[in-house]
């Protein structure tokens, strides 16, 4: 039904008489995209604010000195310990979502084009993993890691980063490596390809449209990821982002409030810059998906 | 089948099937033992992280549910014991109640405005710049979200109560996040509402695009219109989508947790918990870990049940795509 390599953000949805064309509607569609704008004025202007000028006048007021916000971003990344989160988050991004691509296209290639026994239930079993609330995984994990001496390590975050990724990959992977005709393999099975070559060199290529939308919709689950960066780690250096940037707010949300939104703005830059700069893809990531929003 | 380019869809029949193998049929898969072993290795990684990160866990807690484990030490298998506790404690009922807000005021906010505005902007040539607002949102973290929104509630300073004020409406002005429930719940499910109004909208935009145009056609011949043409014609048309889109928001309704977390920590007094809030309490912060397990167990339950209308709908597109 929806299609895989249709970019909705660069198509027109303009079909007159689908939807509904009354001029009362769109002057209301309009006032409302202004209301949807003010939160993110809000964490644009704020960090431009010193704090007594904060705490002085009226959220709405305009900053006196824009330039403010240099300070309040290096204050939230060096005094309050954002910079190390935001650097750990990076590198469990690109890793977790780099190796559950890996891991997922494997298993993907063998279930759908290696003789494996009960490939299907396979299937089913990895799964799985994407229906459980994570509550489910919580408490046997952190019971886990402290047995193991996994909890607050860097490894120990992107083992879990990457498997909880793994299960959405293998799903989309599986649906578009049955699309790829047999010939194909055959072809190269007659060239002397082995198995691991024709995966390699022809089955990855093949699919990096549907693996750069993966890596992209990965790396920002767990760029955002809250609970179990909480849950998993505690010390600087190894928490993620988002329970770093909560970790500031018990203290900066009465002494320093712009501070505590130029951290939130420093934790939404890397996905805000992707959907201005990459919004097809993500959106196809979307539609793609129909869920994990 | 297997002759389409892989460009072209695969149009198959709904429900679960296995992918078409080309030696699928031949017998290969009973093919020399060492291929096999190999094949496993493709296997292996993908099994091994998520068997002990995601399945395990998982099998483990239910276990734990049934426990009276603090965490430390051993604990005593105490049959169904924390469930009924958990129907006599009344701060899981207010989190069980406090759940099905959320998840009404996601299905009526969410979900019918995002059907709205779909219509409303598949109808005009700004469509394509509002939904881009409509989206921003969607890309920052809930806990960013909850962040800003902290402040837009804030009582005094706050951008809500001051825009009330200024339109002459100050006695509308509350505490909204430490105001009685559930107005708290409620000014937090606004914020949700922000953030997830543009995935949803899209996913009805996509679903009017593929809306057959002759049932349309023939119903404005007839003169049919306005609501009556969304009525009886559109509504029914967009159903499959329709079913996604419900059983998406409420699965993520039920679970919500970074956003509550951000804004009340589920407080005061637990007044704003959510189940899973409320499992995440009970497990971390006073360590009633087989209780904790309890209401996961429980959540897992509720969402199991919604999950399988949705997860049916969900394989009937992807096999068509």
């Amino acid at each position: 039904m929806t299609e895989l390599t249709e970019a909705p953000f660069g198509t027109s949805f303009a079909r007159p008489r689908i939807g509904f064309a009354r001029p009362a509607l769109h002057v209301w569609a309009l006032t409302l995209a202004v209301v949807w704008l003010v939160p993110l004025f809000l964490l644009v202007i704020t960090p431009m604010k010193t704090t007594p000028e904060y705490q002085g006048a009226s959220q709405w007021a305009l900053p006196h000195h824009p330039l403010e916000i240099f300070h309040n971003l290096k204050a939230a990344w060096t005094t309050a310990g954002l910079g190390p989160g935001f650097v750990v988050s990076l590198s469990y991004g690109l890793v977790g979502a780099a190796l559950a691509i890996l891991c997922g296209s494997l298993g993907a290639y063998a279930i759908t084009r290696l003789p494996v026994r009960l490939g299907f239930l396979w299937f089913i079993l990895v799964f799985s993993g994407t229906i459980f609330p994570f509550q489910m995984y919580l408490i046997p994990l952190f019971k886990m890691y402290t047995d193991t001496g996994l909890y607050d390590t860097w490894l120990g975050m992107a083992l879990f980063y990457t498997a909880i990724a793994i299960p959405f990959c293998l799903f989309v992977l599986r649906g578009f490596f049955a699309t790829i005709p047999g010939e194909v393999q055959d072809a190269a099975r007659l060239d002397g390809a082995g198995d691991f070559r024709i995966y390699w060199r022809i089955f990855l290529p093949l699919a990096r449209g549907p693996i750069a939308v993966l890596f992209l919709f990965q790396f920002t689950w767990i760029w955002n990821d809250l609970l179990f960066g909480l849950v998993l780690s505690t010390s600087d250096g190894i928490r993620p982002i988002m329970p770093s940037l909560l970790g500031m707010q018990g203290i900066y949300a009465s002494t320093g409030p712009p501070i505590l939104l130029a951290g939130a703005l420093i934790g939404s830059l890397p996905t805000l810059l992707r959907f201005l700069f990459l919004g097809r893809y993500l959106l196809r990531g979307l539609t793609l998906t129909a869920g994990k929003v | 089948m297997s002759t389409h380019p892989s460009a072209e869809p695969v149009r198959r029949g709904g429900g679960l099937r296995r992918p078409l193998r080309p030696n699928a049929e031949s017998g290969a898969v009973s093919g020399p033992l060492t291929t096999r072993l190999v094949a496993c290795l493709y296997l292996a990684p993908m099994l091994a992280l998520v068997g002990v990160f995601l399945l395990y866990p998982a099998a483990d807690t239910v276990w734990t549910s049934l426990t009276d484990s603090n965490g430390l030490g051993h604990a005593k298998f105490i049959g169904l014991d924390n469930y009924v506790n958990l129907v006599k404690d009344s701060a899981f009922m207010t989190s069980f109640v406090n759940t099905l807000y959320w998840v009404g005021g996601v299905l009526v906010l969410q979900v019918g405005l995002g059907l709205l505005m779909a219509l409303v902007l598949s109808s005009t040539a700004l469509g394509r710049i509002l939904k881009g607002v409509f989206y921003l949102p969607a890309t920052i973290s809930a806990a960013a979200t909850g962040v800003i929104w902290f402040f837009i509630f804030s009582p005094d300073q706050g951008v809500l109560n001051s825009a009330l004020r200024l339109v002459g409406l100050g006695g509308l002005t509350h505490t909204w996040l430490t105001a009685d429930p559930p107005l708290n719940s409620w000014a937090m499910i606004v914020a949700f509402t922000w953030q997830g109004l543009g995935p949803t909208m899209i996913l009805f935009l996509v679903g009017l695009q593929s809306i057959p145009r002759d049932p349309i056609e023939a119903a404005l011949v007839d003169g049919a219109t306005g609501f009556r043409l969304f009525w009886h014609i559109t509504l029914p048309l967009l159903r499959p989508m329709t079913v996604v889109v419900v059983g998406i928001s409420l699965i993520n309704s039920f679970k919500v947790f970074d956003l509550i977390w951000a804004m009340t920590q589920g407080g005061p007094y637990r007044s704003s918990e959510t189940l899973a809030v409320t499992m995440y309490r009970e497990s971390f912060v006073s360590f009633h870990v087989g209780y904790g397990a309890a209401v996961a167990v429980l959540l897992t339950l509720i969402v199991f049940v919604l999950s399988i209308f949705y997860l049916r709908a969900m394989f009937r597109r992807v096999d068509n795509y």
